[in-house]
């Protein structure tokens, strides 16, 4: 039955030729969507790895003071804000703060050993307290503390879970380890935390690597603070930093954003792209749904007689939807094998730098919202041909 | 004879509404989409308030310096520079500075608090920009030189942070515990014109940066207002002479300077392409829209097709007779254009009522902040342009497919391909 479906397609593959195409775009768009889809659900399900609410990203701006009075006015905003009430604990940073469009990235590896693989991730510079500000997790070993103070051989590094598994494939404890940046410069690894994805839900999981700054550092990460405040703090408070902020450094000028708003934002722009290009394609899916049903009804039409005869010899109408129905899924198939020629150009040549797990997934999905189209659109006009009365139909011609 | 052909071609479409209506739902839909793309773009590049005369403007906004070793630096430029090389170039006919990038300054109203993106810049800024001022004046070049702390606000920072927008002009403002004298109101900038959007406008001089450093790289652009829409090559060039005759910060780490005086489509493009060439990547950027709009319509166009291709076939009998009496293939393939092209004017009037409706819902929706998107005559120049397109691309191959019909099996009824 099935061999004779495909001969009886494979024959009108000419005249077919057009929807065969028109079936193959459909796949390729439904193949991009669900890549799209699959890739942000993966990301979305992925831990963030630290909490945002109460905290607060305070930009300071020390304007036109001379830089060598600087790190002394900061010293004193610190000593400010710490003693305000409604401010938990702070931590100084650098301007790759949660949700901000700002990344720093860089490139370790094990400095020992013979399998030393590359492990490139965000690079995060990080002060004794960003661990109460941000509430990460730690996985082995410590977080920054007094003990970073005194001069080590090696400057200590935090790294995350991903990284250790990235850096030591083989699966030992990253803890003690040494890596270096690019044979540069060797840190001694402290401690392994859990994730840190600064960049929010929708970035895609890689290492993450945190450098120490003292609080004596006079030359980093000076203009930005991450804050813990009380929950419920509001405009007041706001207003009160700033106030602070001013009046302790001698007029620095100074932005707070609360990290919820951050976050917001930044899901405002990554999520914009993919639900623009979702509505392009359900409009252009709905398109190829109606054309297929339209055409699969002219064909109908077109071949009350054939079906009329087949009626006459004894078939069921159950057999002629059966048939009507197996011809399309049949065309599908042919429209999809092409498809799949095209979409597995992508994790072969690896256009896109994703897990081509993803784009497996997706063509599974692909497929079946492939199927589920043709089988709906075909489903009436099968119902059509079963209902052809042999009588009727062969009296017309 | 059009008429005959028009007569039948609406006899056609209401002999199976069903068929007419999937066909008028893909065009219209794929009109809307193109359409509203095409009016975003235009609502961001086109000659609108306030850059009303677009096509006398050119933008200094970026220098890049190429190092030696590899490696590039990319910022906007520093004000001392631009004051020094560009405020005195010839062929303009005025040059304003201003900051490229809007900062956030904050503004407490009770309890409330108020974000305001604010902008820097010189008198000359209101001079070169056609800002619509509902009420007061802006501030002049002389003010600016003194440094006087006065501020043009928009309409809704006004009803934001005075509660109305009448009558503001000459009470106080104060943002990140400045205080400013409110001189003028003007109308909401919508934030896609990124050159010249802000909520608060003040003198650059009442800014917290030294104004007199001749750093190459800082955070100023410089929009340059030529004569006439002829002159802008001609500045272009003299930009080009000036850069090349800058000598560089350090011959032992730099390699090169690039800056270039681009036209407001290519500052856009060069944000998002350090490396663009002498026209600031519109080129590319123009290739890969027209490329992606191709492949959109693809899949409608196809579709289109394929039931033309169909619905053919039940007109076989009259196409038969046709050529019975002697119409030639060329005549038919005419006229069957002709009825697909009269299809999608159909669909493209219904694509422009969605697209006005869609932009509507847009600016509603407050998505992008100010945005007042409408239809216009380039929209709408457009939107003919694209239906006719659209009408002969998914036309011809139903068209040379019919004419190829031989009368005498049209005429059985025989026509299976």
């Amino acid at each position: 039955m099935i061999r004779h479906l495909i001969t009886l397609m494979w024959n009108r593959k000419r005249a077919n030729g057009l929807l065969i195409l028109e079936i193959l775009l459909a796949f390729v768009v439904l193949f991009a969507v669900s890549s799209v889809g699959v890739y942000s659900w993966l990301n979305y399900r992925a831990p963030l790895g630290f909490t945002y609410d109460n905290v607060w990203k305070v930009q300071l701006n020390p304007g036109t003071q001379p830089a060598a009075e600087q790190f002394a006015s900061l010293q004193r905003v610190l000593a400010r804000l710490r003693s305000t009430p409604g401010v938990v604990t702070l931590s100084r940073s650098v301007d790759n703060t949660p949700f901000a469009f700002t990344t720093n990235t860089a490139e370790f590896k094990a400095r020992e050993g013979k399998n030393r693989p590359d492990a490139y991730g965000d690079i995060y510079d990080a002060g004794p307290e960003l661990r109460d500000v941000m509430g990460l997790r730690m996985v082995a070993g410590r977080w920054f503390d007094q003990r970073d103070e005194v001069s080590a051989r090696y400057p200590p590094i935090i790294v995350t879970e991903l990284t250790q598994a990235a850096l030591f494939p083989d699966g030992k404890s990253a803890l003690g380890q040494l890596i270096t940046d690019n044979d540069r410069e060797t840190y001694r690894i402290v401690g392994v935390s859990g994730p840190y994805r600064a960049g929010g839900e929708l970035s895609e999981p890689q290492p993450g690597y945190f450098l120490y700054i003292s609080p004596q550092d006079t030359a980093r990460a000076l203009f930005n603070l991450l804050v813990r405040v009380q929950p419920g703090s509001g405009a007041a408070l706001e207003k009160q930093l700033n106030a602070e902020i001013r009046a302790a450094s001698g007029g620095w000028a100074s932005s707070i954003v609360a990290l919820p708003d951050e976050r917001a934002t930044k899901l405002k722009f990554s999520l914009t792209p993919p639900a623009i290009l979702g509505v392009v394609c359900v409009f252009l899916l709905v398109n190829v749904a109606l054309g297929l049903f339209g055409v699969l009804w002219l064909n109908i039409n077109q071949r009350r007689a054939e079906l009329g005869v087949r009626r006459a010899l004894g078939a069921t109408g159950a057999a002629i939807s059966r048939q009507v129905l197996g011809e399309i899924l049949v065309l599908t198939t042919f429209g999809l094998g092409l498809g799949l020629l095209v979409a597995a150009q992508f994790p072969l040549l690896g256009v896109l730098d994703v897990k081509a797990g993803v784009y497996g997934t997706a063509m599974a999905l692909a497929a079946s919202g492939l199927y589920l189209l043709a089988t709906v659109c075909a489903l009436y006009p099968s119902q059509l041909a079963a209902g052809i009365q042999p009588a009727v139909a062969l009296r017309e011609e | 004879m059009l008429l005959s052909y028009l007569k039948i071609a609406w006899k056609v479409l209401l002999r199976r509404k069903f068929f007419t209506a999937i066909s008028l739902f893909g065009i219209s839909f794929t009109l809307m989409i193109l359409l509203v793309v095409y009016a975003l773009f235009d609502f961001t590049v086109g000659p609108h308030r306030p850059e009303l005369q677009a096509d006398r403007l050119l933008y200094v906004s970026r220098m890049q310096l190429l190092y030696r070793e590899g490696g590039q630096s990319n910022n906007a430029v520093g004000y001392g520079f631009l004051n020094q090389h560009i405020r005195t170039l010839k062929t303009p006919e005025k040059v304003s500075l201003s900051e490229a990038n809007f900062n956030v300054a904050t503004a407490y109203v009770g309890q409330q608090i108020l974000k305001l993106d604010l902008k820097r810049t010189d008198g000359e800024f209101w001079q070169v920009l056609d800002f619509d001022f509902v009420a007061g004046r802006p501030y002049n070049p002389t003010e600016v030189r003194d440094a006087a702390h006065l501020a043009v606000i928009n309409e809704s920072t006004a009803r934001r942070y005075f509660g109305t927008a009448v009558g503001v002009v000459g009470r106080p403002l104060e943002a990140d515990a400045v205080r400013y004298q409110v001189v003028g109101v003007v109308r909401d900038v919508p934030v896609a014109r990124a050159n010249s959007y802000a909520e608060v406008w003040t003198p650059v001089t009442t800014g917290p940066d030294d104004l007199r450093k001749p750093d190459l790289l800082g955070k100023y652009q410089a929009i340059v207002l030529a004569r006439q829409a002829a002159d802008v090559p001609a500045i272009q060039d003299e930009v080009q002479q000036l850069v090349r005759h800058t000598p560089l910060p350090d011959p032992k780490i730099f390699k090169k300077i690039n800056m270039r005086a681009q036209t407001l489509l290519a500052s856009y493009t060069a944000r998002f392409d350090d490396n663009a060439g002498a026209d600031g990547g519109v080129g590319r950027f123009t290739g890969l829209l027209l490329g992606l709009g191709l492949l959109f319509m693809l899949l409608p166009a196809l579709n289109l097709v394929n039931i033309n291709v169909s619905r053919t076939l039940e007109r076989s009998g009259e196409i038969g007779v046709r050529k019975a009496f002697g119409a030639t293939a060329g005549r038919l393939v005419g006229q069957f254009l002709l009825e697909n092209i009269f299809l999608t004017l159909l669909g493209g009037v219904l694509g422009l009522g969605l697209a006005a409706g869609a932009l509507a819902l847009l600016n509603g929706s407050h998505f992008f902040a100010y945005s007042n998107y409408a239809l216009n005559g380039r929209v709408f120049g457009v939107a003919l342009g694209v239906v006719l397109f659209f009408g002969i691309l998914s036309g011809a191959y139903p068209a040379y497919k019919m004419s190829k019909l031989q009368a005498v099996k049209a005429l059985k009824g025989d026509i299976a391909a």
